[in-house]
Order: C-alpha cells, then sequence, then structure tokens
C-alpha cells in the first residue's frame, strides 16, 4: 500500500496561507482550531523561510503512543488517524506531537479541552467512508474519492506536496537536483559567490559587489 | 432501552412525584393550620414573618462561634449547589428544554467548575462532621445519611460527566437525579422549602407577641 | 536576489548526498588529484536542510511566526515532546508500576513476618484525648480526595495497559473521561485540604530532639528496643513534611495543567507533568505504607483519628513523652467516660499539642 506523506518544499512556499484556509473550509474545522498552520522563521530577516504545517502522519507516532485510551490509528495508507468518540481531551497527544498538530476547540480553564482534532489527510475518520457522521465530526474524506488533501491541491507554487512517500520523495529530489545543478552550472537559485568564484564557475557574483 | 427509559418515564415519574410530593406535603403541613390566639396582638404578625424568613440567614452570635465550621460549610455547600444546580448551562439547557421553554444566564464553564467545588467542600466536610461529632452522630438518622449520599452521588456522577460527550455518563447522574427527586419530598430534605414556613411561623408568633426574635 | 542568502556552513548529510550526487556530472571536479587536495570540501548549500536543522532547536530556540492563533504556534518543532513521551511511556510507567507493586510487595512480606504491632500492655480501660473534631474532619476530607485523586490519575496512567484489553475501548474511555473531569475537579480541593492540614498540624510536626534516634533506629523495627517519642514521632514528621512539600509540587504541578490558559507552552506543561507524575507516585507509595500501619498494621493506630481518643497503653508504647506529659496533667479519662467539652468542640484542641512546644 501507499505511505501517505506531506512535504513543504520552503523554497517555494510563499506564505498565502492558501493551504490553511482551503483546509478550513472543506473541513469546517471547528473555531479556534488550525489543522494547519504556515509558520514563518526568520520573518523579514535574511533566511527568511516560510513552511506549512499540520499532522506529519509519522510511522512511530508520538501522539498514539501517549494517548491514555489508545484512540489512533494507522490506516493502511499510512494516515494516522482518531476516534473522536473514544478520546477524552486530555492533551496528553499535543504534549508528544513535535508538531503541534492535535487542537482542540475550547479554551482550556479546568482543562476542558473538548474532543482533539487534527489533520487527518482528508481521509475523514472510523466512521462509514463520506457518512454525514464522519462529514461532522473529521471533515471530508476525500482520499475515499480517490483525492489527495486539497490544501496541497490547492497550493499555488506546489510548495506543499502530499500523496505517497516515493512520489513526493522523486518530485522534491529530481527539484533539489536541479537547484543544486542550477547552483554549479548556471549560478541561479542559490547565490554562492564563494564556491563559484573558486570553481572559476560563471555566475552573477556577490563577491566583489 | 435503559437509557430511552431513564430519560422518558423514570424523567416524568420523578418529577410528577416530586411535584405532587411536595406540594402534598405543603398542604398537609398548612392544613393543621395556627391555633388561635385570643390576646390582642402586640405586634404584626405577617411582618415579623416576612422579616424572620429573611433575618435567618444571618446566623445567631453563639452559632458563629460554636458552629463556625458547620456555618462555613453549610453556607458553601447550599451556595454553591444554588449556583451549580440553577445557573450551569448544561442544566440550564435541560430545564429549559423540559420545563420552562426559555433560557437565562449562566455561569460560564469555570465559574460551574468553582461553583462545584465549593458545594463539594461544604458537602464533605458537613459530611464528616455529622459522622464525627459525637452529638450530631447520635443525633443522625438514616435518612439524614441517605440524604447525604445521594445529593453527593448526584453530584459527584454530574462531575464525572462534565465532558457532556459520554451518554451513558450523563444518564447515570440523569438516573441518581430522578432517584433524588422520588427521595426528597418524603425526607429532611423537604427543609428546601419548609424553612419558609417554619421561620416564617416562629417569626408570625413572635411578634405578635411582640418578641423580638 | 544577489547576496541575500548568507552561505550557510555545510552541516547536513542531505548536502554530503547532494555532492556526491552531483559530482559525477561534472568531470572537471572529478579526476584531477591537485584539484581534490587543494579545495576543501565543496559547500553546497542547501537551505531546506539548515533550516530544519533549525527549526529541530538541537542548538537553539528558534521560533517563527505564524497566523495561526494559540501558544506555541510558532514553534515548528518541539523535540521535548518526544523526551516527555519516553519519560512517561518508558520510564514513569513501568518504574512507577514497579514502585507502586513493590511497597505492597514490602508490607505483605512485612505483615507475614513480623505480624500486626500489638499494644504490648494489652488494651486499657483508660484513655486519651488525641484529635479534635476539625482535626479528625480535615484528616479524613483529605484522605477521600487523596484516593479519590489517586485513583482517578492511576487509571489515566495505568488505564490503558491494564484495563483496556479487559473492558474494550467504549468501556474504558467511559471510564477515563470520568477519571479526567473528576480528576481536574477534585484536584483543587486537594491544594485547599493540604493548606488546612498545614496550618493545623505543622506546629506538632517540627522536628526536635529525640528525632534523630528515632529515624536511626528504624522506629523501632530495627532491634527490639522501643524509641520514644512525642505527639507525632519521626516518621509521622516526616509524613507531615513529604505531604506539605511532594503534595505542594503536586497541587502546583496540577495547577499548570490544569489551567493552560496562561500562555504556557508545551514545554511547562511537559515538566508540570513530569513533576506531576513522579510526585504523584512517590506520594502514593508513601501513603500506602501510612495506611498499612493505620489499618491493620498497627493495633490501636486508628483510634485517634475515629473517635478522637486513643488508648492510654497505645500512646505510652508509641507516644510516650506525650503520655507522660497527659498523665502529669491529669487528663487520663476513662474508656467510657462520656464525651467531653472538648472532644465535642469542633475546634477544641488537644492540650498535650500545647505541651509540645513547652517541651521542646
Ligand atoms: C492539586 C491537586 C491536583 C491537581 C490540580 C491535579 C491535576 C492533574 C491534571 C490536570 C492531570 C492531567 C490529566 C488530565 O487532564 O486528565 C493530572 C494527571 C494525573 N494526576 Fe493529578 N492533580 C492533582 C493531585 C493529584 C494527586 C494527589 C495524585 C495522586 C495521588 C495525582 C495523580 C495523577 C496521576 C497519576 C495523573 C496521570 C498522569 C498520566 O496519566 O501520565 N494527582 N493531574
Ligand atoms: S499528531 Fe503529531 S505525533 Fe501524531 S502523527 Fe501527527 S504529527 Fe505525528
Ligand atoms: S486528547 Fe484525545 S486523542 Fe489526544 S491523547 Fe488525549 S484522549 Fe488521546
Amino acid at each position: 500500500m501507499a505511505r501517505m506523506k506531506f512535504y513543504c518544499d520552503v523554497e517555494r512556499c510563499i506564505e498565502c496561507n492558501g493551504c490553511v484556509t482551503a483546509c478550513k473550509n472543506e473541513n469546517e474545522v471547528p473555531w479556534g482550531v488550525n489543522r494547519r498552520r504556515v509558520v514563518t522563521i526568520k520573518d523579514g530577516e535574511p533566511g527568511e523561510r516560510s513552511l506549512s504545517v499540520a499532522c506529519m502522519h509519522c510511522s512511530d507516532a508520538p501522539c498514539a503512543a501517549v494517548c491514555p485510551v489508545d484512540c489512533f490509528y494507522t490506516t493502511d495508507d499510512g494516515v494516522v488517524l482518531h476516534d473522536k468518540d473514544i478520546c477524552i481531551g486530555c492533551g496528553y497527544c499535543f504534549y508528544a506531537c513535535p508538531f503541534g498538530a492535535p487542537q482542540f476547540p475550547e479554551d482550556g480553564a479546568f482543562a476542558s479541552r473538548g474532543k482533539m482534532d487534527k489533520c487527518t489527510f482528508c481521509a475523514g475518520g472510523p466512521e462509514q467512508d463520506n457518512s454525514a457522521e464522519e462529514q461532522r465530526k473529521y471533515g471530508s474524506n476525500r482520499l475515499a474519492e480517490g483525492k489527495l488533501p486539497l490544501c496541497a491541491e490547492m497550493c499555488a507554487t506546489k510548495a506543499l506536496l502530499a500523496g505517497d512517500a516515493n512520489i513526493i520523495s522523486t518530485i522534491y529530489r529530481t527539484r533539489v537536483v536541479n537547484r543544486g545543478a542550477s547552483v554549479l552550472s548556471r549560478g541561479v537559485s542559490y547565490q554562492n559567490a564563494e564556491l563559484r568564484a573558486a570553481r572559476g564557475v560563471k555566475g552573477k557574483s556577490s563577491l566583489n559587489d | 432501552m435503559i437509557g430511552e427509559l431513564i430519560d422518558g418515564p423514570l424523567w416524568y415519574i420523578a418529577s410528577g412525584t416530586f411535584l405532587l410530593g411536595v406540594v402534598w406535603r405543603l398542604f398537609s403541613i398548612l392544613r393543621v393550620g395556627v391555633a388561635q390566639d385570643f390576646a390582642p396582638p402586640k405586634g404584626n404578625g405577617p411582618a415579623g414573618a416576612v422579616r424572620t424568613v429573611f433575618s435567618r440567614f444571618l446566623p445567631r452570635h453563639p452559632v458563629v462561634t460554636r458552629g463556625r465550621l458547620q456555618l462555613i460549610a453549610g453556607y458553601m455547600f447550599h451556595l454553591g449547589l444554588f449556583a451549580l444546580l440553577f445557573f450551569a448551562r448544561p442544566h440550564v439547557d435541560f430545564i429549559a428544554e423540559r420545563i420552562t421553554g426559555t433560557e437565562w444566564a449562566v455561569l460560564p464553564h469555570w465559574g460551574f467548575i468553582i461553583a462545584s467545588e465549593i458545594a463539594f467542600a461544604g458537602l464533605i466536610m458537613l459530611w464528616l462532621h455529622r459522622l464525627l461529632h459525637p452529638v450530631t452522630r447520635l443525633l443522625s438518622s438514616a435518612d439524614d445519611y441517605i440524604g447525604t449520599v445521594l445529593v453527593f452521588l448526584v453530584m459527584l456522577t454530574g462531575c464525572l460527566a462534565l465532558a457532556q460527550s459520554f451518554e451513558p455518563l450523563r444518564l447515570l447522574h440523569l438516573f441518581l437525579a430522578e432517584l433524588l427527586l422520588i427521595y426528597f419530598p418524603f425526607s429532611n430534605l423537604m427543609h428546601a422549602f419548609t424553612f419558609i414556613i417554619s421561620r416564617g411561623y416562629t417569626g408570625a408568633t413572635m411578634a405578635r407577641k411582640g418578641v423580638n426574635a | 536576489m544577489t547576496g541575500f542568502f548568507s552561505p550557510p556552513p555545510l552541516k547536513g548529510i542531505l548536502s554530503l548526498l547532494l555532492v556526491m550526487l552531483l559530482l559525477p556530472a561534472f568531470p572537471s571536479f572529478g579526476a584531477t588529484a591537485d584539484l581534490e587536495q587543494s579545495v576543501q570540501p565543496i559547500q553546497i548549500p542547501n537551505p531546506a536542510s539548515d533550516l530544519w536543522r533549525e527549526v529541530r532547536q538541537r542548538d537553539a530556540a528558534m521560533t517563527g511566526s505564524t497566523q495561526a492563533l494559540g501558544v506555541d504556534g510558532g514553534v515548528l518543532i518541539n523535540p521535548t515532546g518526544e523526551k516527555w513521551r519516553q519519560f512517561r511511556m518508558q520510564q514513569l510507567l513501568p518504574y512507577g508500576g514497579y514502585a507502586l507493586g513493590a511497597v505492597v510487595l514490602i508490607l505483605l512480606l512485612f505483615y507475614t513476618l513480623r505480624g500486626r504491632v500489638p499494644i504490648k500492655a494489652g488494651m486499657s480501660d483508660k484513655k486519651l484525648f488525641r484529635y479534635s473534631v476539625y482535626e479528625r474532619m480535615i484528616h479524613w476530607f483529605m484522605a477521600l480526595i487523596f484516593l479519590f485523586l489517586a485513583f482517578s490519575g492511576l487509571i489515566l496512567l495505568f488505564g490503558r495497559s491494564l484495563l483496556l484489553p479487559l473492558m474494550g475501548p467504549a468501556l474504558f474511555s467511559l471510564l477515563a473521561s470520568a477519571s479526567k473531569e473528576g480528576h481536574n475537579l477534585f484536584g483543587p480541593l486537594f491544594a485547599l485540604a493540604l493548606v488546612l492540614i498545614f496550618f493545623r498540624f505543622v506546629r506538632r510536626n517540627i522536628y526536635q530532639k529525640g528525632d534523630l534516634t528515632w529515624l536511626l533506629r528504624g522506629g523501632g523495627v530495627i532491634g527490639k528496643k522501643h524509641v520514644p517519642s512525642n505527639f507525632f514521632n519521626m516518621g509521622e514528621k516526616s509524613l507531615f513534611w513529604l505531604l506539605v512539600f511532594v503534595g505542594g509540587a503536586i497541587a502546583a504541578s496540577g495547577f499548570f495543567l490544569l489551567f493552560p490558559v496562561f500562555g504556557q507552552g508545551r514545554v511547562v506543561m511537559e515538566l508540570s507533568h513530569v513533576v506531576h507524575g513522579i510526585g504523584a507516585l512517590l506520594m502514593l507509595s508513601v501513603i500506602i505504607g501510612h495506611i498499612y500501619i493505620g489499618t491493620i498494621g498497627m493495633e490501636g493506630a486508628i483510634e485517634g483519628m475515629k473517635s478522637g481518643y486513643c488508648d492510654l497503653n497505645w500512646a505510652r508504647e508509641h507516644h510516650d513523652w506525650w503520655a507522660e506529659k497527659c498523665e502529669q496533667r491529669g487528663e487520663v479519662l476513662d474508656r467510657d467516660q462520656p464525651i467531653s467539652a472538648r472532644g465535642a468542640d469542633a475546634l477544641g484542641t488537644p492540650s498535650g499539642q500545647m505541651s509540645e512546644e513547652a517541651g521542646k
């Protein structure tokens, strides 16, 4: 079976938040919950990069390991899902998850958080595929319709990739190789002037600017 | 199956029993009436009745000093219970849906929890006092314990059902509340209504005699 | 865009791989030996891998900004989450379980070997006033709340491994949800009980001369000789201070977990949980011992907490300094003497506690 993965290409992400909006709209996510968010690192400084994150659908998922009621399960596609009927809203998955994916709809005084909500890779939940019940609790189940997550589909720059891990990594590998080649041969993309100067490779040089 | 029973028929039986029982109890007390007092009144009876109903909310001096613990715990329990019973979202929703049809202002969730914590602290303290104090221990009857335990269980199951997402927990809470409603009119718990009658009676007779009580 | 990105140093494996991948593509690089020697390792920057390395926060905290509301939204990767997971699943759970099991086992062993500690002189027909109504109330208040919190907490901690396989997910999550809500509601009451207990009992629990001897002789367990003590012995005093400090830590960390509304991030919550878990299991192990002594472990021990009066012979054998003082003051009562005024007064204070101060 396929193993579904997200990958966000930082060289392409332009922080348009299109993925966030697409997700909210497609899944009718409760207020206060962001299944996906775009984080900008070094905002306004050299080296600024933006990254769209949601659940990474970990192979050895920390959230599933710590859940006191064991409500997570991994689908045949490698998507990590959870059962809201069983979740007690303890927040442990939120502590354990490296990516801050699990979210809660309530404010939390006296640790009243409501049921955990997180990215489902647009794969719904344990209910009957595409049933009203599933739609209400988990949002849409695009995977069952043979479609990929809407966030990635909507991404204008194709920075956010979603799908079979092998295909995603092939796409990304190709991109990286091309970029690396550009550095050396044409001097675009990465302005490593020093490197080119040392090799006598032509390109726009910032060394002597 | 059991859920439907608790949610439907049992609820009607319980609330009916409660209503009829309370009316019957009050009626039977009022029917006894007050013995005719032929002495000329030295003060206004009804005014005294009203005054005493409220003035007795303030404890008298000996009670403040000697029964400080029961006083504090008593107020904590009753005020907390009042707040959580009538101003908590789930209760208001329930009452509005089944009885009144309209809603009113509710406490925020944390206010609800704090109210129940105060009520719990008061109830447990009062219960322990009843058990541990040699005098109250001798004074207490089975009725007192049944009432306390029932109220405690209703509160406890309510607390356990706070997540409001597990139907069986809600039903358990409702079931115990129904038992409490059925038990209520036939027990000491009636003091929730009869305190007005007893205070009023005392106030009226005393005022009529010109005694400031 | 020239010069916008300063070339970061070569760190990652990815960059190395890239170099190896690209080498054959450029014939000029490959063969010539002098080039290989004179040229530094090729620095091909890979902003992606550098970025990931930075947000992994191996070296320093690197948080970004985000449009998403919520605490910690800017933290892309929180590496302590995994540490917390390891702690909870690989340390707290197994070792906590062993600790509780060991305590029970040791007590069982002790009971079978040494049996119940008897009142050697037998029950007398005299009694001493020991605890007022108020003191007994707050003790049992604390006991009830503590046990409830312990059971509900343990269900959250061990339930998945012990109960879930037996009960099935639907029933167990019901129990877990009830435990969670109950634990969260009763938690602050534990703090209240702690405060009440502290102020009422602190004076009698200040360590004094003789406590060290008691400790060295293991409270009389080591050797046959009896060790004297006052109103509270060294062990009880230590339990008190453990309750104050460890219980205080449990309560404080519990509040951080209970109110995730003050902007504390996940790291604070994880640390709080670690303190809470260790503290709770430590406290519980000790309290199991306390309950053992109070019930099956020692004859006459529970009397004071039940009725407010303890047996004179029991007091002589376990709190002899205190018993002596009471006897000197003529406070010995007959066993079936009716309730004394002090015993009935809710806030009454045993006078032995006052003499404690004087006796120091
Ligand atoms: C002031 C008192 C306390 C407060 C405010 C408090 C609060 C909390 C909170 C918020 C949690 C997180 C679980 C959840 O949200 O459902 C928790 C877990 C827990 N508590 Fe407490 N608690 C208190 C006292 C105690 C005591 C006295 C004990 C034990 C004797 C205890 C044992 C535990 C255990 C074992 C867990 C579960 C840890 C886990 O599952 O990893 N707590 N507590
Ligand atoms: S919620 Fe977090 S820990 Fe769980 S699978 Fe998703 S990314 Fe991994
Ligand atoms: S919040 Fe729900 S899903 Fe997350 S660990 Fe707790 S019970 Fe499991």
